[in-house]
């Protein structure tokens, strides 16, 4: 079945930066919100963007993730011709390899892509947290006659030097690439996102896995590669909210986003929905004495207590004269009687606060102050007091960061 | 076949709930902040294992047939059995006006498909009763005390129009059918019964041959001497909601944590639609108390005693006490609500006030401005 733009999300890293969260997750899996997972993001975006087919690329951790996608119905990504597919390493006659980094995993699903004879193939991460018109890039990508677009955003001039930045000409054509540079010629960064007119990239690709001393890596290997082979690479602007969450703190500051809508990340809005797997579960219950200000609540949560500033996803339970604040706490996180949790992620998945415990503390601003992280499934007993940026892992034990 | 059929009706007009009758049968009534009726039925029968369901439609079922679907959402979209929609196919009287007038009319008006039911046993149910039943048990103690029809019941005589009582001897057994009473006694039948699907079919040919109608009167109240009927009294939170009245205070009784763990127990889930809403949101000027909130709602001002459905929002200054808003009821700022039932997408304009009485709370019509 000829498909004109087909989607492949690599949702295969580790994302050994969130540490604890991703420990039996793979990263897009990790819960966002109060009632999504990252990956939510793009598969919502691909739908709403006209694109049915979507390949997810897997590898670390799967089992959650591919239970989660399922058919892909949530997402009316389970047509009969396209839909989602989840793609694995596999074995071949010739044996087989683990992907070995973005461009290979994409260069072993060739096969599946050349199915659908597509014109233009996305890349997409399962990482960020944004919404963007993929339709609209695409039509970027041809009136530009590109081989390849990239989407990019203005960031800070002191932060560039994180980023993958590109120097473009007055057109917005890309004239120079550089990854992570120490002097950034410009201020548009890279975010992951590409368009390629496949039948370039797939050249590239085979290139690429060909050259012995690649890294088989789309931001270090084929986007230089073929910018220095001269093909028309475009710019595509977008200056709505994007946000990787690859990191804890930057995945606790996007949930805060997401309380304010002058942000930039409003997901109330229903011209662009996004979708999720949802658990079925009575709607939330606020109690008598219950104390909810700028906070998101959701399903099958039972609050008694105290909530500030903080996002509680579903079926989470904070006992009376409990506190939290600043906090965001994952499905089934239970924050008992008189319990105070300030400035956390709540690992959920029977994460317990225990009666009385003390979770965390407001920022002192001298070194050694940092999130407090409890693992999926970490249970505190009674009046524990845990630190301010301390981590714990789901046996309760100290992991450092 | 071993095991269960389950046959849900949807066809009552029930008057006694004014305007949230009118445009939806009683079965899709909206309850407990996401729920439809006929969630309830339907999410009983497939925790009992029940594959096959086919649901009696009659009357106004637009809204029933977009809330049933193709029934994936109880995972009765099968290849083989699943979720039947059975219109009056087989209906002589003026088609989708009036509604049956009994169960046997209905049953024979799609006799054809009692003929394909590959199991042993149904269980008929009503689409509007709200329970948690737990129906593989019900059926577990037909089979087990040799009855010819297990009818489930309330432990209480709690009035409701239309009902049926029973009254039972010592071991359970059926002794006395009652309707029509002005002050209710027996066992308040929630209208679940349990017979073998033979006996099904051989007292619906009977009935209908000799033009009879009615399921209490012709069967159970006329036979009640033939056969075995046998109660299964349940003592759990249970209700048909057929007035206001009643939706109302069964709407508040679900503010009580013993009723909800009742309703919702964790063994038996009840399944609803999703909505693809975002997260509910309560703002710094938000206070909301004794309240039940599904997603999407955006609170900013007083929510106290209240149920909240899909999309709700209360705006700053605005102060909602003991009602029931169904989904995207927009509440303006300053408008202050008391014992108010509001349909969907409604809107209360800024600075309004509308004040019913716990002993009369007002509707607000579906679209209604006030």
């Amino acid at each position: 079945m000829k498909k004109e733009c087909i989607a492949m999300l690599l949702a295969g890293g580790q994302g050994s930066r969130l540490y604890v969260l991703t420990s039996d997750v793979a990263k897009p899996a990790v819960p966002f919100g109060g009632k999504y997972r990252i990956i939510d993001f793009p598969l919502s975006n691909c739908i709403n963007s006209g694109i049915d087919t979507v390949g997810v690329l897997t590898q670390y951790r799967p089992l959650e993730l591919n239970s989660y996608i399922g058919s892909g119905q949530p997402w009316d990504l389970d047509g009969s011709d396209g839909g989602v597919h989840i793609l694995p390493p596999y074995q071949g006659a010739k044996g087989g390899t683990w992907y070995k980094g973005t461009a290979n995993a994409i260069y072993q699903n060739i096969g599946f892509i050349d199915l659908y004879e597509p014109e233009y193939v996305v890349i997409l991460s399962g990482d960020h947290i944004y919404k963007m018109d993929y339709s609209d890039m695409l039509e970027r990508h041809k009136a530009a006659g590109a081989a390849c677009t990239i989407s990019v955003m203005e960031v800070p001039w002191a932060e560039a030097s994180r980023f993958g930045i590109m120097a473009v000409d007055g057109d917005d054509m890309i004239t120079e690439f550089a990854e992570k540079p120490k002097e950034p010629k410009s201020n548009l960064a890279s975010m992951g996102i590409y368009v390629f007119s496949w039948q370039a990239l797939r050249k590239y690709l085979t290139e690429d896995e060909a050259d012995p001393n690649s890294e088989n890596d789309f931001g270090k290997n084929v986007i230089p590669t073929m910018l220095n082979s001269g093909e028309r690479m475009a710019a595509y602007r977008f200056d709505g909210y994007w946000k990787d969450v690859g990191t804890l703190d930057s995945l606790w500051d996007a949930n805060m986003d997401m309380l304010s809508p002058a942000s930039g990340l409003d997901l109330t809005d229903e011209s662009w929905p996004i979708y999720a797997r949802s658990v079925n579960a009575p709607p939330a219950f606020l109690g008598a004495e219950a104390k909810v200000t700028h906070s998101a609540v959701n399903r099958g949560s039972d609050v008694e207590g105290t909530v500030e500033n903080s996002v509680l996803f579903t079926n989470v339970t904070v006992g009376r004269g409990a506190k939290v604040s600043y906090s965001v706490l994952l499905p089934g996180t239970v924050v008992e009687e008189g319990a105070t949790v300030e400035y956390a992620i709540l690992g959920g998945s029977g994460c317990r606060v225990g009666k009385g415990c003390q979770v965390g503390g407001t920022p002192t601003g001298k070194p050694g102050w940092g999130l407090t992280i409890l693992a999926p499934g970490c249970e505190l007993p009674d009046k524990k007091e845990i630190r301010p940026g301390v981590m714990l892992g789901s046996n309760g034990e100290e992991v450092s960061r | 076949m071993n095991g269960l059929h389950g046959i849900i009706f949807s066809y009552e007009q029930r008057s006694g709930l004014k305007e949230l009758s009118a445009i939806r049968s009683a079965a899709s009534l909206p309850f407990a902040g996401r729920y439809r009726a006929v969630d309830f039925p339907l999410s009983n029968l497939v925790n009992a294992g029940v594959t096959d369901v086919g649901v009696v439609l009659n009357g106004h079922y637009q809204s029933m047939l977009d809330h049933l679907g193709s029934g994936k959402v109880w995972d009765l979209s099968r290849k083989r059995g699943g979720l039947k929609i059975l219109p009056p196919f087989n209906y002589q009287k003026d088609w989708g006006v009036m509604p049956f007038r009994g169960k046997i009319e209905a049953l024979a008006g799609v006799r054809s498909y009692l003929d394909n039911i590959r199991q042993d046993y149904v269980v008929l149910m009503d689409g509007d009763l709200v329970a948690n039943l737990p129906l593989a048990d019900v059926l577990e103690q037909h089979i087990a005390s040799g009855a010819d029809i297990s009818m489930v019941c309330a432990n209480d005589s709690f009035f409701i129009e239309d009902g049926t009582y029973f009254e039972k001897d010592g071991s359970g057994r059926v002794t006395e059918v009652l309707y029509h009473l002005q002050t209710p006694r027996g066992y308040r039948s929630l209208e679940t019964y349990v017979l073998s699907t033979k006996l099904l079919k051989e007292l619906v040919d009977e009935c209908h041959g000799k033009g009879q109608y009615s399921w209490r009167q012709d069967v159970l109240l006329a036979k009640k001497d033939v056969l075995h009927e046998q109660c299964y009294v349940w003592t759990g939170f249970a209700t048909q909601m057929r007035t206001v009245k009643e939706y109302y205070d069964r709407s508040m009784q679900l503010l009580d944590p013993v009723i909800r763990r009742d309703l919702f127990t964790p063994e038996r889930p009840i399944r609803a639609k999703g909505a693809d809403k975002a997260s509910t949101y309560v703002g710094e000027s938000g206070r909301c108390v004794n309240a039940l909130v599904a997603e999407g709602c955006r609170i900013e001002g007083v929510v106290e005693n209240s149920i909240l459905f899909p999309g709700v929002v209360v705006e700053a200054g605005a102060e909602v006490r003991n009602c029931v808003l169904f989904k995207e009821t927009a509440v303006r700022r300053g408008a202050q609500l008391q014992y108010i039932i509001a349909d969907k997408n409604v809107e209360i304009l800024a600075d309004r006030t509308l004040i019913g009485h716990e002993s009369y709370p007002i509707v607000l019509a579906k679209g209604s401005k006030v």
